[in-house]
């Protein structure tokens, strides 16, 4: 017991003395996230069902002896006997089903991390562990005898020591093991924020720079730490360490960790994590999002990225992007005179709340990449032929999110509250977009400056669209199925992607053997890459889906899609990394071999940096699949149905 | 007079000289001012007959031992005499990143007026601007330098181009000119130049390329590209999946992961034009794209585009070039 209060004392000490980062805002959601990560254990389940329904009979069961032990102990103390009464009794039969699933599960779960051992748990078998497991399987053996064996013999009270001695023993070990969840993690699940990646603008009237060393951490940062259950679900979710980079989301956890108990304070995280790996991430949020526990890894990453960049510490690549941002405020360093010309050519009017409805946002990728403005030009048409009244700001920069997930929040605050200004000035209520990171980071982290808008991804708003009109159902029942796979975009959880339209438009134009499939009646089988930023991010899955299935395709689905999507290695800066200063393989290489494995001809892609990768990828790869966007898609689809 | 400061290391001159000479010879026109050209350092008679064959009164060359090795103050203590002597209204430099070092200095030790970065002269009633770049690009602002003469202004490389550079009937005459200067003067103690993560390749300079995309197909047909580049004296360059397949070095890459190159000529076969190259060779003069696909991104930035078959077109130009 005083071995279990000292190692809890130390560590709510280091918890308590950080700079406070905890918060409590949107309870609701807090309270529904806690039924269903803690309590009904759904995000343990989901990823692993085997060993999460194992170890959900063990979390259950632990729940459920709660009772009995307290009044063992109360009994065993001295304080009160309650064991003769006759609920007890009754509450004792009734564990029985418990005691025997925690059984089966610790077995299982023995079994699967001394024998089997998957790559997430590491390379050693970790001896505390089986000691653990040992523990609670004599635990539930002991239980169970206690209810046959007589108490006064002396069996019986070998049996009732043992039991209440390993007990004891159990909470000795727990705190300084990753056991120590058991006590944590619903704390960490309720306390760990309802938006994924929260990086609270850093305000620098009162000079925060980031995070320079290990004191910097904050109080959720460390918290999360010592709650780190070490299952290496952020491990292999992770993209850069799926494609053979140092970067491991699980290592940087137990490193914060190492580095909190060590009393390592006045360390410079730049050298706790090492900044090569600090810059592999492409902040797509699958390690974060996949914690069964509550870890955010995000702030810890871009908050350690926010430190190097404050002291002049980024790699050469983002320097050269942080220039164009500067000097011509887009990612490119193209002149603005590009995004007039194609304003011009594309006949668009300048926004005015009078004359038009929503605003539609070209972005750094709209403005300047004509490859994926035919996607846009797909978008316009699809909108002019349903009469939606649109414009485009006069002038835009960039919206910030290259910068701010790369940590140079000084940037990122200049371009944001630019456009903030703009957007307040041309009366904009509603904007669509085909760019997932525009949504994101216009949608949520313009909120931090007080900044609310609606924003759509276009294939939330085109589905939308579409599911009231006439034409669309028709197109639907007359029209052959494209079979497609689809990358979710991890960043377009909020916002859809157009590509589809561009596929559509592409398929009517040229493609003989487009139009032979479709007019044959044969089914056209695409595969849909969902994006980070758009599947992830901002929960936006099934609309892409619902436009591709509308207009008959076939999707195929990829491997690590929909809300966990595997990124295209363009997030986090990334899309400027030169590939020459990496280990392992390219992370869009990796992607675009996963929808390949589809059989798909046809990647639908919903978000401008995905395309751009993937297509670098299959460029290198010399294969011939076909990219279409989802907005070319829908598009060349319904000037079909209308013809 | 118009002096026009050349550059030159080891008596051969920076490039940049004759756009600066092409500036020279416009701003005489509108202020009726005769033009002599100053060539600095040591081995400056090299340098300076070259020049010569420009349509200038006047080549002036000037050694001295302040001069060699170059530093700001060596070159402030022999230009300041050197300039009173020839009485200069106006002194052009080409906007290197020597003058960048030096022209301040000197610019400030004679007390006159400097504009920097000059893009063009224009004539405004009876005073005479120079146009440059204000606010990182945001704005261009045409300035009218004030105060006594000289007035010193440095064009910005690329501005002025050198064909079209005014030759003489027959070469200027050359003459040297000496001052004094004092050597002691000089605070700086340089060390030999040297080139830092030397790059086998440095695209950077190339006046021509020659690039090559997925388009070539194989890696056999590399050599056909190899050879108009021969045709053309120019370097063969590639997008990323050339490099990444290692038909080329990734020397040889460009794009926003490879080189960043701005050439007279920028030939592309066989390139689509994903956004990552464009950004690469956007500062290209004359882009000529060769592709199948006539939707290919390239033809957006592209002063010339030929769709059609590389394998029949490039052979073609060989012939032309040849021929």
């Amino acid at each position: 017991m005083i071995a279990f209060a000292a190692q809890v004392t130390t560590r709510v000490r280091l918890i308590v003395s950080a700079p406070n980062t905890f918060s409590i805002d949107n309870i609701p959601f807090r309270i529904n996230r806690f039924l269903t990560d803690v309590v009904l254990q759904w995000r343990t389940i989901r990823e692993r069902p085997a060993a999460g329904l194992m170890h959900a009979f063990v979390f259950w069961g632990f729940v459920a002896f709660a009772g009995y032990t307290s009044v063992e102990f109360l009994y065993g103390l001295g304080i009160a006997d309650l064991t003769r009464t006759s609920w007890f009794d009754a509450y004792r039969r009734l564990l029985v089903p418990f005691a025997s699933a925690v059984l089966a599960g610790i077995v299982y779960l023995l079994i699967r991390r001394a024998i089997v051992r998957p790559v997430g748990l590491g390379s050693r078998v970790s001896i505390e562990s089986v000691v653990i497991a040992l523990f609670i399987a004599t635990l539930m053996v002991t239980f169970l005898l206690a209810l046959r064996l007589d108490e006064a013999t002396p069996a019986g009270r070998v049996n009732w020591w043992t039991h209440m001695l390993v007990i004891l023993a159990f909470m000795a070990l727990i705190p300084a093991s990753k056991h120590f969840h058991l006590v944590l993690s619903p704390i960490t699940v309720f306390l760990k924020s309802p938006e994924l990646g929260n990086l609270p603008n850093l305000d620098f009237e009162k000079e925060q720079v980031g995070l320079e060393t290990v004191k910097d951490l904050g109080s959720k940062m460390r918290l999360d730490a010592f709650t780190c259950v070490e299952c290496g679900r952020c491990q292999v979710n992770c993209p850069a360490w799926g494609a053979g980079k140092e970067l491991n989301p699980k290592a940087i956890i137990l490193q914060t960790q190492h580095a909190l108990l060590s009393g390592q304070g006045a360390a410079k995280l730049g050298e706790v994590y090492s900044e090569k790996v600090l810059w592999q991430c492409t902040t797509c949020g699958a390690c974060e999002n996949q914690c069964p526990v509550g870890i955010e890894h995000l702030p810890i990453l871009i908050g350690s990225r926010r430190g190097l960049v404050s002291n002049g510490d980024a790699p050469a690549y983002l320097g050269a992007m942080y220039n164009n941002l500067e000097r011509r405020s887009n990612i490119w360093g193209l002149g603005y005179d590009q995004r007039a010309r194609f304003v011009q050519a594309a006949g668009l009017e300048t926004f005015d709340p009078a004359k038009h409805d929503v605003l539609v946002w070209l972005g750094c990728a709209g403005s300047f990449d004509a490859d994926f403005q035919k996607s846009l030009r797909s978008l316009f048409a699809i909108l002019r032929a349903k009469s939606v009244r649109f414009g485009v700001l006069a002038k835009e920069r960039c919206n910030g999110d290259p910068a701010k997930r790369t940590g140079n929040e000084y940037m990122y605050q200049e371009l944001a509250n630019g456009n903030i200004e703009d957007l307040k000035a041309a009366g904009v209520k509603k904007i669509v977009t085909s760019c997932p990171h525009c949504v994101k980071t216009i949608g949520a982290d313009y909120a931090k400056f007080g900044y609310q808008v609606e924003i759509l991804h276009s294939s939330v708003f085109v589905e939308a669209l579409l599911r009231a009109s006439t034409v669309a159902r028709g197109a639907s029942e007359g029209g052959a199925a494209d079979v497609v796979t689809y990358h979710d975009p991890c960043y377009l959880g909020q916002v859809e992607i157009l590509h589809s339209s561009v596929f559509v438009e592409a398929l009517l134009r040229a493609s003989t053997v487009a139009r032979g499939a479709s007019e044959g009646g044969a089914a056209d089988v695409v595969t849909y890459h969902d994006p980070c930023y758009l599947g992830r991010y901002g929960g936006t899955v099934d609309e892409p889906r619902a436009l591709l299935a509308r207009f008959g395709a076939e999707i195929r689905e990829p491997v690590r899609n929909r809300d966990n999507p595997y990124c295209c290695g363009a997030g986090g800066g990334l899309l400027f990394a030169d590939k020459e200063e990496e280990p392992g393989s390219r992370i869009s290489d990796v992607r675009f071999k996963q929808l390949q494995a589809t059989g798909a001809g046809t990647v639908v892609t919903a978000c401008p940096f995905c395309s751009i990768m993937l297509k670098g990828a299959q460029a290198s790869a010399g294969a011939d699949t076909q990219f279409v966007d989802l907005m070319t898609f829908v598009d060349g689809r319904l000037q079909k149905a209308t013809a | 007079m118009i002096v026009v400061v050349a550059e030159q290391r080891g008596g051969k001159l920076n490039r940049a000289t004759w756009e600066t000479v092409v500036a020279a010879q416009q701003l005489s026109a509108f202020a009726g001012v005769r033009v002599g050209v100053l060539v600095p350092g040591a081995q400056a008679s090299a340098a300076a007959s070259e020049i010569a064959a420009a349509d200038v009164q006047d080549v002036i060359t000037l050694e001295h031992a302040a001069l060699e090795p170059y530093t700001p103050d060596g070159f402030t203590a022999a230009l300041q005499p050197a300039i009173a002597q020839l009485n200069a209204t106006y002194v052009l430099m080409p906007h290197t990143y020597q003058t960048r070092d030096f022209a301040p200095k000197l610019a400030a030790r004679m007390d006159r007026a400097i504009v920097t970065d000059v893009t063009a002269i224009k004539k405004a009633a009876s005073d005479t601007a120079f146009v440059r770049p204000m606010f990182q690009g945001k704005l261009t602002a045409d300035v009218v330098p004030q105060g006594p003469a000289p007035h010193f202004i440095t064009f910005q490389i690329g501005a002025y181009r050198v064909d079209q550079a005014k030759k003489g009937a027959s070469a200027a005459r050359v003459r040297a000119i000496t001052v004094e200067a004092d050597a002691s003067a000089i605070r700086e103690k340089p060390e030999a130049p040297f080139q830092q993560a030397k790059q086998a390749v440095d695209l950077s300079q190339a006046e021509r390329i020659v690039s090559v995309g997925r388009g070539i197909k194989e890696q056999a047909n590399i050599a056909v590209a190899e050879k108009l580049a021969q045709a053309l004296g120019a370097e063969i360059a590639a997008s990323r999946p050339i490099c990444d397949a290692g038909w080329l070095p990734m020397e040889r890459q460009v794009g926003s992961s490879g080189q960043t190159v701005a050439p007279k000529l920028y030939l592309a076969l066989g390139i689509s034009g994903a956004i990552q190259h464009l950004v690469g060779m956007k500062g290209s003069s004359t882009v000529v794209a060769i592709n199948k696909d006539p939707d290919a991104p390239i033809f957006e930035i592209a002063d010339y585009g030929i769709v059609g078959d590389l394998f029949e077109i490039v052979p073609a130009i060989i012939e032309a070039v040849k021929g």
